[in-house]
């Protein structure tokens, strides 16, 4: 079997139903609360400083962490209701190597969650530098700066969708693949910081804002990853629920 | 459902048997498959009867791979499924009628199964045609009814053009039309030399259907072979001394039964049981196979099963 027939596969599985639109959508509802942020929000002194330099615009833009948790659960989704609906019997009834069918799923969500992640940082750019020219500062981002925050948005997104859908495939629930994710991304890592504080730098929002080009000392963050690490880093976060997909996958009977 | 012929008959196929050798599947301590053997013959539709939890799924499951063997194994062709190079050209499989995603359309549901073959859209028309939902192919399958289901299952079963079929319940929620259709279709494909085993609990149609059947209880081989040897097992023999004769024909690994002055006989044709009395010297007053319905068959199979267990 083919590993390119079966990410074809994959790929037209995510694209036929109506989730990618429903993602789409949240997408475009966060870029659009951006923009609202830079065209009528104010800081506690009423004045606009949060958007009076080229770095302060470009965290806004930082669409990297979000583009980890969206993704995220849009890989929970579609690994999960997989065995939900129960079209993975179909699947590996043409891949009975289910390691090959499940390396092509996981292929075909990180396309699909760089292809959000992408979506949803250019919606927010475009919500962002619109709002922006309306007000006194104007749009101060470089195109390398725009450009360094939609790849890391891109990269940030196929990590989540992989995160996801690794923990979708292991618990093959919605609902718990969902809740996994938020408690990979959102509960742990805070917790992982308050038990050592040098963890700070490699929980999955920080590396993200590192990809992203925006510095961690403002947060007050005494260390930040170089960008080297921080790709390295990222992709064990994904890795580790993906090989434990693929183990369970091959040790389990499909129900 | 376009009757068979014109599209989706095997086209020459070499005979692929499927084997299935010994097969043991435990779940916990449940034994769900105990030492199973059986053969599915090429050019023959195959009936695999069996009361509910009676391990039939769970045979096809190992069969396809998709659930793994304590014991023993199946093999299609002599291979096992999960060495066959392209295993949806060689076997089409239903085991799930209802495994589909609700939001997305027929059509796009066989366009996924093509992409992993290697097949074009056309292909996909041909097939939505043969199974009736050419009409229906770009609605979402949550809107379908079961039987539009289970022609979907059967076209995906039947996209690659397979010569083996294993199919679990495939006239579930069909209308007498469908199942009409279904086994003009399944006959063809048999008549071409495919091989088809076909899970059922409908007994009537699988006596329309099948050539053999093989029938499970409790996990274990209960009774196999061609459907119309089957219904005529029992021989029954009225004679001068029933009770000599009796024991004669247990002697020659019969089971008797006596019902007043008749005997019923299990394991021996009436050939075989006539000449053990002619050599006896027991008179013959009436000696005749008994032939029964599927149905009255399968209810005795599965009760002595039953009884034997306890």
């Amino acid at each position: 079997m083919s590993p390119l027939r079966l990410f074809r596969a994959e790929i037209r599985k995510l694209t036929t139903t109506r989730m990618p639109l429903a993602f789409l959508a949240v997408l475009a509802g966060v870029g659009a609360i951006n923009a609202s942020l830079v065209r009528w929000g104010t800081d506690f002194d009423g004045s606009k400083a949060f958007i009076s330099t080229g770095a302060d615009q470009q965290s806004l833009m930082a669409f990297g962490q979000n583009a980890l948790l969206i993704c995220g659960l849009f890989g929970a989704v579609a690994g999960a209701r997989e065995h939900t609906y129960g079209t993975a019997i179909w699947t590996f009834l043409a891949s009975p190597r289910r390691a090959r069918a499940v390396a092509a799923q996981l292929a075909a969500v990180a396309a699909g969650g760089a292809v959000l992640g992408t979506a949803g940082a250019l919606l927010t750019a475009i919500g962002v530098s619109g709002a922006a020219v309306t007000t006194e500062f104007g749009f101060l981002v470089s195109a390398g700066g725009v450009l360094r925050v939609v790849v890391a948005a891109a990269f940030c997104g196929a990590i989540g969708a992989v995160l996801g859908a690794g923990l979708g495939v292991v618990v093959r629930n919605a609902g718990g693949a969902v809740t996994g994710v938020v408690l990979a991304l959102m509960v742990v890592p805070p917790l992982l910081v308050q038990l050592s504080a040098d963890a700070a730098p490699w929980v999955p929002s920080a590396l993200a804002t590192t990809l992203s080009g925006i510095t961690l000392e403002a947060a007050g963050a005494e260390r930040q990853a170089g960008v080297g690490a921080a790709l390295a880093v990222l992709v064990l976060w994904a890795v580790v629920p993906s090989v434990a997909a693929f183990v369970a996958t091959d040790r389990r009977d499909v129900v | 459902m376009v009757v068979a012929g014109a599209v989706g008959t095997p086209s020459g196929p070499p005979p692929i048997p499927i084997e299935v050798d010994g097969l043991t599947k435990r779940y916990g301590s449940h034994l769900a498959l105990d030492d199973l053997s059986f053969v599915a013959r090429a050019g023959r539709v195959t009936g695999f009867l069996g009361p509910n939890g009676s391990g039939k799924t769970t045979t096809m499951k190992v069969m396809l791979d998709l659930a793994s063997a304590d014991g023993g194994g199946a093999t299609i062709g002599g291979t096992r499924y999960r060495d066959l190079p392209d295993p949806t050209s060689v076997v089409g499989a239903l085991v799930e009628s209802n495994a589909f995603h609700p939001g997305r359309s027929g059509r796009n549901q066989l366009r996924i199964l093509a992409d992993v073959d290697g097949l074009d859209a056309e292909r996909v028309d041909e097939v939505l045609e043969t199974v009736g939902l050419g009409g229906a192919a770009d609605r979402p399958v949550g809107g379908y009814s079961l039987g539009m289901r289970q022609r979907l299952g059967l076209g995906c079963a039947l996209l690659g053009d397979p010569p083996v079929l294993i199919l679990d319940e495939p006239a579930n929620g069909l209308d007498p039309k469908g199942i009409r259709e279904m086994r003009d279709l399944l006959r063809a494909r048999a008549a071409a030399g495919g091989t088809t085993l076909v899970s059922s609990h409908l007994l009537a149609e699988v006596e329309l259907l099948a050539d053999d059947v093989v029938v499970v209880d409790r996990g274990r081989l209960v009774a196999e072979g061609a459907l119309d040897d089957l219904r005529t097992e029992t021989v029954a023999v009225r004679c001068s001394d029933p009770s000599r004769l009796a024991s004669i024909l247990e002697g020659a690994g019969a089971n008797v039964n006596r019902d007043g002055g008749e005997l019923s006989v299990q394991g021996l044709s009436e050939e075989e049981t006539g000449r053990l009395a002619f050599d006896a010297g027991i008179v013959i007053h009436r000696l005749h196979a008994e032939s029964g319905t599927l149905e009255e068959r399968f209810l005795r199979w599965t009760a002595t099963a039953g009884e034997a267990s306890r």
